[in-house]
């Protein structure tokens, strides 16, 4: 196939808009480099009224929301979910691996819980303390201070507690708690488990003159048309399209990246969804955001002689401790919360108070933490709402089921009586849970696909069994009842499937051995000096912290050692 | 120009081939037209073109509408906010049988919802020796009383009540994700709004069970001051 190619040569060619792109594009084009920004999917920005989903109600959508075409529901803004048409991947026999791929301008910062918790010192170092894994080759101090300047330049909210391994920022106020929220704390204080504010990236204060301040309501997964929470589109790209140094390139599915013959990069092919085509574009550096396994996957299809192995895989480890956050759930009726008095309880997207982890896991039989989030039923209905309506009719010893008006009572009275519960802990990142480049399958494009193989090892199921334990006790002490069954050994204790808390990181690893890593601590190939990686993929481990807030730190240190090798003409 | 113009002007002209251009121009399509702007709710193209081809096809026929209305309206009958059709929960029962109607739906419309106006008309002919639509109200709800209950004796229910079981939650959540149904259940958000706290009224109500504790929401935020732009000292304090 004739290849069409672009003569212009940019100083950084960005591949991927979410949060690790997006960010590098900001600092990168604020210090006046030329940068092209390649991305898989379409143009998106959440103020586009044709784009928009936030404040609809349900029945504007004819299936009232369902999750036939959008996993989470039609109002959720995500282009693509587990599955993405005419791109698939596979995975090995008795393994599992779900990978939620977002396909727009922003990509998954536009559905993201906006959970925005810094790694601790601890987090960093987890191998001094039980032995397992590997440390960072950077400290919390390193990081610290671009923690401070994405605090300041997005904002995120929350309190000082004064944690060691839970930092604190520079802080917008939190909003109050929900009453639901309040028999969270009550039953939390009871159990002895740390109970504080979230800290989640939604601006319950102005933080400039371009982006609204919260209305709250509680929609931060359709994406804020007032930009008033963090999205890579609105927060990042946008604005730097206005600032003339950044070609935006959509519906661009990086294939692979160019090197010359002494092996290093020269730019990027790509095919243009729209035409089916093949392009290539030239830059100095190119930056890879494309997601911890997309990015894997381009690196291992960039195959040359002078990388036979894919590009920066002289380790062998690309795609290697690929692992995901773990996750557990239940919910928790509160007899207390029946028959409520309506009010508009919307507030943030997202929970206004969690747990972050309280215990030591010396005293525990399982190496590493987790955190508690805490869910809602005081919501705007949507499709499923209402089956099994009087359920919890069998807590009083009355009849369930029935029709009528009697029904329609007890959909009233249970509404907004649960509150759930939901684990997120971290994994020990293992060599054998991996992606790797499926031989025999390509997408519709021609490229070909990865393979996940991927097993939770016992150090994971242990962690969620004390998780279903903490829920149960919690319930307890709010005065409620835990629902359905403590998840048995059989059942892997409720664990969620690898992938499924999509937060998956580590596949192009970050170390100061090159024999034992990918990239070094400045996210730069070990193998090539103008290649980077800025999403997930340079995690050593991932803390039971949600990665958004690390990526884009990382991100930013990596973007201005860049800005300052180029000055020094060194790449 | 309100939203109905501005979106018809839309359809018509400037995105174009994205959406149903070609079947915009015939005067047929008033109706189309119609549902697009109904159902606005920031498709994607390939989302719009699914939505158009299920909204211009017919799925059920018109006496298994009428049978499904019937039986709508005695899971949840008319009270003084509004009815099963002003929910358009028939509608619903029509879109979601075709939309769901793919082997990965485990064929939904054909063996769950087709499949109950089916069995539902069967117990009545064997009841009543009519067929459901046929049937009076009193003798509809002889056989519900029947099937909408779990037998806890058995482990796996009947068919019957499995079905109703579906129907019934389809009802459920087609009237109370509509207009009259969210005004029935009172639901009072999704609006913007500055939400500082739990009212009054309802932390009475709740007094000796849970209450705020003044540390925790002195480090609240001050909504009186949400709009001025957040500064910081070296310490991470805010000043503003």
């Amino acid at each position: 196939m004739e290849i069409i190619n672009n003569s212009k040569e940019y100083d950084v060619i960005v591949v991927g808009s979410g949060a690790g792109g997006g960010m590098a594009t900001k600092i990168l084009s604020d210090a006046g480099l030329k940068i092209a920004v390649v991305e898989a999917g379409p143009y998106f920005d959440p103020a586009n009224p044709d784009q928009m989903t936030q404040l609809k109600w349900p029945w504007e959508s004819p299936r009232r929301g369902s999750g036939t075409t959008r996993a989470f529901g039609d109002f959720h803004m995500s282009y693509g979910d587990w599955e993405v048409d005419g791109e698939p991947y596979t995975v090995e026999k008795d393994t599992s691996f779900r990978w939620w791929r977002s396909r727009m301008l922003g990509g998954r910062t536009n559905h993201w819980g906006r959970i925005s918790l810094r790694f601790g010192p601890k987090d960093f170092k987890s191998k001094d303390y039980d032995g397992l894994g590997e440390n960072w080759p950077i400290s919390y101090d390193d990081i610290k201070p671009y923690y401070d300047k994405l605090d300041k330049l997005i904002g995120v909210f929350g309190t000082k507690e004064n944690i060691f391994n839970e930092p604190d920022g520079f802080f917008l106020p939190p909003p109050k708690p929900r009453l639901h929220e309040l028999f969270y704390i009550k039953g939390a204080r009871k159990s002895g488990v740390t109970v504080i504010p979230s800290r989640l990236s939604i601006l319950t204060k102005r933080i400039n003159n371009t982006r609204g301040v919260c209305f709250y309501c509680g929609q931060c997964d359709r994406s804020c048309s007032a930009y008033a929470d963090f999205s890579s589109s609105s927060c990042y790209v946008i604005p730097s399209l206005k600032g003339g140094m950044v070609d935006l390139y959509t519906n661009s599915m990086v294939i692979e990246v160019k090197t010359d013959k002494n092996g290093r990069a020269t730019g990027v092919s790509y095919i243009n969804k729209d035409n089916g085509r093949e392009y290539s574009i030239k830059g100095k550096v190119v930056v890879l955001a494309a997601s911890a396994c997309s990015s894997a996957r381009i690196l291992l299809n960039s195959k040359s002689k002078a990388h036979p192995n894919g590009l920066g895989n002289s380790s062998n480890l690309i795609g290697k401790y690929l692992h995901d956050t773990t996750g557990a759930g239940r919910s928790v009726f509160i007899p207390d919360l029946i028959n409520r008095k309506t009010y508009n309880e919307d507030g943030v997207g997202g929970m206004h108070v969690y747990s972050p982890w309280w215990l030591d896991n010396k005293k525990l039989d399982f190496p590493r933490g987790y955190h508690i989030e805490i869910g809602r039923s005081f919501t705007m209905p949507e499709y499923g709402f209402g089956y099994n309506p009087n359920e919890f009719n069998k807590f009083f010893g009355l009849k369930v089921g029935g029709y009528g008006d009697k029904l329609r009572q007890d959909v009233k009275k249970y509404y907004g009586s649960t509150i759930g519960l939901s684990g997120r802990g971290e994994a020990i990142p293992r060599k054998d849970n991996y992606c790797e480049i499926d031989p025999n399958t390509k997408d519709k494009w021609g490229i070909p696909v990865l393979k996940f193989r991927y097993k939770w090892s016992d150090y994971e199921l242990k962690q969620a069994k004390h998780m279903h334990d903490t829920f149960e006790e919690l319930a307890y002490n709010m005065g409620g009842i835990a629902l359905g069954n403590k998840p048995t050994k059989e059942q892997n204790y409720g664990i969620s499937a690898p992938g499924e808390i999509i937060h998956e990181v580590g596949t192009t690893r970050m170390g100061n051995d090159p024999y034992n890593s990918v990239v070094n601590k400045y996210e730069r190939l070990h193998d090539v000096d103008n290649v980077f990686v800025v999403d997930a993929g340079p995690f050593v481990s991932q803390a039971d912290k949600n990665p958004t807030w690390t990526i884009m730190a990382l991100s930013w240190r990596t973007s201005e050692y860049i800005i300052d090798q180029l000055k020094k003409q060194n790449i | 120009m309100d939203r109905r113009e501005s979106i018809k002007n839309i359809l018509l002209g400037s995105i174009g081939s994205s959406v149903l251009l070609e079947s915009c121009v015939s005067s047929l399509d008033k109706e189309v037209l119609d549902k697009i702007w109904e159902y606005q709710y920031g498709r994607t193209p390939e989302e719009k073109e699914r939505d158009k081809k299920f909204l211009n096809s017919k799925f059920f026929n018109e006496n298994e509408l009428k049978t499904i209305e019937k039986i709508a309206n005695i899971i949840l009958p008319p009270n003084e906010i509004g009815n099963i059709n002003d929910a358009g929960v028939v509608e619903m029962f029509e879109f979601i049988a075709k939309d769901w109607s793919t082997p990965a739906h485990n064929n939904y419309g054909e063996k769950v919802l087709r499949r109950g106006v089916i069995v539902f008309d069967e117990l009545c002919s064997e009841k009543f020796g009519l067929k459901l639509l046929e049937c009076s109200e009193s003798q509809i709800k002889l056989l519900f009383d029947e099937i909408s209950y779990e037998d806890k004796s058995l482990k796996d229910q009947k068919e019957s009540v499995k079905l109703f079981a579906t129907f019934r939650g389809m009802v459920v959540t087609g009237y109370f994700t509509s207009e009259i149904g969210i005004k029935d259940l009172d639901y009072k958000g999704n609006t913007p709004n500055v939400w500082d706290g739990v009212p009054n009224d309802v932390l009475d109500q709740y007094k000796g069970i849970v209450s705020y504790d003044k540390e925790w929401i002195d480090k609240c935020v001050d909504q009186s001051k949400r709009g001025e732009i957040a500064e910081w000292d070296e310490e991470g304090n805010l000043l503003t």
